[in-house]
């Protein structure tokens, strides 16, 4: 595969739910090492193009190349792909029954056969990073919002992913501990990780932000680098949105 | 204006005291400490018949605990079976599990206890103690089965889209992720269809098995003292389920969550 081929292609893929199209014709690239925000109104199909990423959603039409590997083919080990991409979602999606470590370690012991010493320390490493690791034997019931979506984020990162995907990781939490998970979020961008995130935090677009992607009703819109983005906004829809949001 | 749908749900084991239910607790313990207290007067102040009773029916309570314990273990692998059948994409699997707890639904206990009686007699020759098993396994399997289709939904969506995310597949994702946490969840009803299950054992005593009951009859068809063996055997009956309602509470008040307060 050669440097300049995006990690991520997205081909001109629609997405029905029953006679709702939720995706309606979309492409986009991704670079490997690229952080890609996309914003747009509540119900205009983010969360379904991310999801079809990892094929949380199959696609009705399209196609979609991960690592070079094509998703839509019905050959692919989809789950081997989805060891490539961490997914953080809005509402943490913590194993209730694991306590956070183990949160961490179930992955890797049974996937990747990684001994129980090694995994374990390894999630004290990403629990460190994350700032929790004094948690690692609570449950995730014990812990705010914001200390389960850093366990959630280092969750999926013990798997090794290659690009990591955010589903509004900040949405449910209280306004006072979304800092500390944007905090993380920004480290992770520093280290050069693959980023697509769905997120409504501004500030973060475009403080990280490589690109900025508007979606609108099942389409892209509008996408540009963030400078552009919030100074010049073309289409009037962003326009109205930007005005809405900030 | 449109029907209200009201839903009654009478369990059918002993009522499961729970800490809520101050009213039920003490009912608990009435009707407790009011067998034990009945069983201790007759023994005492009447040991002939009560205590020679007492000393005849052990052999059936042996036998009435084998079988419920083997069949609720037989019932346990089949319901999980079923239910995961219920649930199932293929949808001849799901047909299959579906029209088994249909069939056991529809049909009365007693008569598929005969049935599956006479009929494995038919073909082969089985120890009545092990149709007797496999009968009432089968009839609990089924209503198992609805316990763990129903444990298994009350999952939220999230923690399998948290798993398959990470990379683990259908099956991985259901032992893994969500049949530990179901379990949580059907312990009750699960308690629930134990005692329920112990309870309806005496109906094998039909079938030639010496249950609790049927050493009962036993003995009260040589001593013709039908009032007072059967006295002994509801009260015996009653303190073996309240002991195991009290369990069934207490466990799953233990299993209460991990770390949710
Ligand atoms: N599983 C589903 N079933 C039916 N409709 C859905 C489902 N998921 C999403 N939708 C619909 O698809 C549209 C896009 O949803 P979504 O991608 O969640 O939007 P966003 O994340 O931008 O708020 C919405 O109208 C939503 O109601
Ligand atoms: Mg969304």
């Amino acid at each position: 595969m050669a440097d300049t081929d995006p990690i991520i292609r997205i081909r001109n893929i629609s997405k029905f739910f029953g006679q709702l199209r939720a995706l309606d014709n979309v492409s986009l690239d991704i670079f490997s090492g690229e952080k890609v925000v996309i914003i747009g109104p509540s119900g205009s199909g983010k969360s379904t193009l991310l999801r079809t990423i990892n094929q949380l959603e199959t696609v009705d039409a399209g196609s979609i190349v991960v690592d070079g590997q094509d998703l839509t083919d019905k050959t692919a080990n989809i789950n081997k792909i989805r060891m490539e991409l961490g997914m953080v979602f809005q509402s943490f999606n913590l194993f209730h029954h694991k306590t956070v470590l183990h949160n961490l370690t179930l992955a890797p012991i049974k996937l990747k056969n990684i001994p129980r010493e090694e995994a374990e320390k390894n999630a004290i490493r990403l629990l460190e990073k994350v700032g929790i690791a004094e948690k690692r034997n609570c449950y995730p019931a014990q812990l705010s919002g914001g200390q389960q979506q850093r366990v959630a984020i280092a969750r999926a990162l013990a798997m090794n992913p290659k690009i990591m995907l955010f589903d509004e990781p900040t949405s449910a939490l209280d306004p006072e501990m979304i800092g500390e998970v944007l905090d993380v979020m920004v480290n992770l961008a520093k280290e050069g990780m693959t980023m697509v995130v769905v997120t409504h935090e501004m500030g973060f677009a475009r403080e990280v932000g490589d690109r900025v992607v508007f979606m609108d009703e099942g389409k892209i819109i509008e996408t540009g680098p963030p400078e552009h983005f919030f100074q010049s906004p073309e289409h009037p829809r962003l326009r109205k949105f930007l005005d809405q949001i900030l | 204006m449109p029907e209200k749908k009201v839903t009654i749900d009478i369990g059918d084991g002993a009522a499961i005291p729970t800490k809520k239910d101050r009213g039920l607790l003490s009912a608990w313990r009435l009707a407790f400490f009011g067998a034990v207290g009945a069983l201790l007067y007759l023994i005492l102040f009447h040991p002939d018949p009560y205590l020679r009773l007492l000393k005849f029916l052990p052999d059936g309570i042996l036998i009435t605990f084998q079988v419920t314990f083997s069949s609720i273990a037989l019932a346990l692998v089949v319901g999980l079976i079923t239910g995961l059948g219920r649930i199932s994409r293929n949808a001849t699997i799901n047909l299959i599990a579906s029209t088994y707890v249909e069939v056991v639904r529809g049909i009365p206990l007693l008569v598929q206890l005969f049935y599956i009686y006479y009929a494995l007699g038919q073909f082969v020759r089985v120890p009545d103690m092990l149709a007797a098993i496999l009968a009432m396994s089968f009839c609990y399997g089924a209503y198992m089965g609805e316990v763990f289709r129903a444990g298994i939904e009350s999952i939220d969506r999230g923690q399998r889209e948290a798993s398959f995310s990470l990379g683990f597949n259908r099956t991985q994702t259901m032992f893994y992720v969500i049949l530990p946490q179901a379990l949580r969840t059907i312990l009750p009803p699960v308690g629930n269809e134990f005692i329920a299950l112990l309870k309806d054992t005496s109906l094998v005593s039909i079938l030639a098995v010496s249950d609790l009951l049927r050493r009962g009859r036993e003995f009260a068809s040589e001593s013709f003292l039908y009032f007072e063996t059967y006295t002994m055997v509801a009260i015996i009956y009653l303190i073996i389920t309240l002991i195991l309602s009290k369990i069934v509470g207490i466990m799953e008040e233990r299993m209460g969550g991990h770390g949710r307060h």
